[in-house]
């Protein structure tokens, strides 16, 4: 006879032991991160060399959020990423929408145009950016990052947006045709609508690419116009030894991206791969 | 009204233009520049020796530098090792995370959270909190355990960056191939139970081949952003120690923006947008031919 209360009890205690595992792995996993933050709340004698046992202090967050220079650079950060997303969304959506409903001649080879950008490497065109910025006095402004991240970040959003409005069946259209809509009346009443998820996802990815985005940021701004992560790299090399401050800083500059990741992770994978499965 | 008239008035067509023109104007116009630059001889710091037309000559001097081809082996290892481990770990965690109990989500929350931290904080983090031999976490365990604490950034700089890169872009691929998982239907699996397969043989000949697709898609985007990695080896290395740690997007930043020689760096990367090319279509090729073999 099988003893089925004993392979039952097993595979229990087998679950609950993946469980741990599971658990042991994803704080493993997770514990630079973890550690950052709580350095973050150290006093800088606690932190060289780490000290276990600490009081907690928030007295770096302060020192942080009160520092005008650092300050400049979290808005240099917010406007350049907040501009760059609403501008992606306003130009991007109507693309993929002209590519799936308009009459384009050649409407896939428009969309693959968009997509091979995408192949670029930055290194490829550094340079004469640099030097066209440069010329046009665009160097280390605001509007000059926002145009590169516009540019660099529009294809996603086509990409992932028209896979969304691909499954909006053509008669809905068409049906809003025949009752007198012009295309571009049901652009907005019907299309957006329908699209809104891909459209939100889309425009958290571009969100958090450019927060994040380093290679443009370092080589196009200085001190005006630049984004927080040009900042903590030329405070690594100048005052690296400050790691309380340096943890404080990134904490703050690591929890938007890290948020809005964290809501929308699912609706993120599920617009890529639908893009990517629909070519 | 013919066809053309009616394309013409199509005012959705115009939705177009503006996205088009400013996509062309930062990456077309952009690289066609690159073009033209990699055949002039212009070192923007030694104005005395002027801007003149050189031809090809500017590929034949990077061709000839041994650092170049050190670089370039660099890169592919860099890119081909992070690729490999991101997707073996990233199936291993995918495969453990795809159960169900009570703080599942609170453990893939903590997983996922390395994908969407800046390079220049996953750097910092690292060389400082992290991997410094005598105040971080390194040089705390080194502690314990009574041995010399490894110089990971100064000995060992390329598999460190490896390291990293895996470190940072792994969750990625567990994200992407999870929610491969998770769309496989349990009759299959059911199935697969009746007829007796272990539990290896249901991951490696069900599970994996099930999700093929996300697999895909995880490698594909992976390659191409894993190519131009950059702001995790500036914030640590800066390429060194000499250049054990360049990789190609690093070697045009420093030949462009530390010896200002505008044609030696955008030949350079006119042959990573070459080198770039050819990886993403020899990848295309390859799972295109297993996908026709499968179906075959």
């Amino acid at each position: 006879m099988i003893d089925y209360t004993g392979s039952r009890a097993r595979r229990k205690t087998a679950h609950y032991l993946f469980v741990l595992l599971i658990w042991v792995i994803c704080l493993t996993y997770f514990f630079p991160i973890l550690y950052m933050f709580i350095t973050s709340l150290k006093h800088e004698t606690d932190v060289v060399p780490p000290k276990l046992f600490f009081t907690p202090t928030l007295e770096n967050y302060r020192t942080v959020l009160l520092s005008s220079d650092i300050v400049s650079h979290i808005v240099n950060s917010a406007i350049i990423t907040l501009s760059s997303m609403v501008l992606c969304i306003f130009l991007g959506v109507p693309t993929a929408y002209a590519i799936v409903f308009g009459k384009l001649k050649k409407p896939d080879s428009l969309f693959f145009w968009f997509l091979s950008t995408t192949l670029l490497p930055p290194v490829a065109v550094i340079i004469p950016v640099f030097l066209i910025f440069k010329n046009l006095h665009l160097l280390d402004t605001r509007w000059g990052m926002i145009i590169m991240y516009v540019g660099a970040n529009v294809p996603i959003v086509i990409w992932m947006v028209r896979s969304f409005l691909k499954d909006i069946p053509a008669e809905l259209l068409e049906a809003a045709d025949i009752d007198g809509a012009t295309r571009i009346r049901s652009f907005f009443k019907i299309v957006l609508p329908l699209a809104r998820s891909g459209i939100i996802s889309s425009a958290l990815l571009v969100f958090i690419f450019v927060w994040n985005e380093f290679f443009f940021a370092i080589n196009l701004t200085y001190v005006n116009a630049s984004p927080i992560p040009v900042y903590m790299a030329s405070y690594m090399t100048q005052e690296g030894l400050f790691w309380a401050k340096l943890s404080a800083i990134s904490t703050v500059t690591v929890l938007p991206p890290l948020i809005l990741g964290w809501i929308s992770h699912k609706s993120i994978v599920r617009g890529l791969m639908m893009g990517a499965v629909k070519g | 009204m013919s066809t053309r008239d009616r394309r013409k008035r199509d005012p959705v067509n115009a939705f177009a233009i503006p996205a088009v023109v400013i996509v062309a104007l930062v990456t077309q116009v952009p690289l066609i520049v690159t073009l033209i630059l990699s055949a002039i001889k212009w070192i923007i710091v030694r104005p005395d020796l002027g801007i003149r037309f050189i031809g090809l000559e500017n590929y034949l001097g990077v061709f000839k530098d041994a650092e170049f081809y050190m670089v370039i082996i660099n890169t592919i290892v860099l890119t081909v090792v992070s690729l490999a481990g991101c997707t073996v770990l990233g199936l291993a965690l995918a495969l453990l995370l795809n159960r169900k109990f009570v703080g599942i989500n609170i453990a893939r929350t903590l997983m996922i959270a390395p994908f969407f931290v800046m390079d220049a904080v996953v750097g910092i983090v690292w060389k400082t909190l992290m991997l410094h031999p005598s105040f971080g976490i390194n040089g705390m365990i080194a502690g314990w355990l009574h041995i010399k604490p490894i110089d990971f950034l100064g000995n060992h700089s390329m598999a460190t960056i490896i390291m990293l890169v895996i470190w940072q872009w792994t969750p990625f691929f567990v994200l992407v191939l999870l929610s491969g998982f998770e769309s496989i239907s349990e009759e299959i699996l059911d199935s697969a139970r009746v007829d007796g397969a272990g539990i290896w043989r249901t991951i490696f000949q069900i599970k994996i081949p099930a999700i093929a697709s996300h697999i895909e898609v995880a490698v594909m985007l992976g390659l191409i952003f894993i190519l131009k990695v950059f702001g995790i080896i500036y914030v640590t290395t800066s390429g060194g120690p000499g250049i054990s740690s360049t990789n190609l997007p690093y070697l045009v930043y420093r030949t462009g923006f530390f010896r200002w020689d505008v044609g030696r760096a955008t030949a350079m990367a006119v042959i990573t947008v070459i080198l770039t090319l050819v990886a993403v279509t020899a990848f295309f090729r390859f799972t295109r031919r297993k996908t026709s073999e499968v179906e075959s």
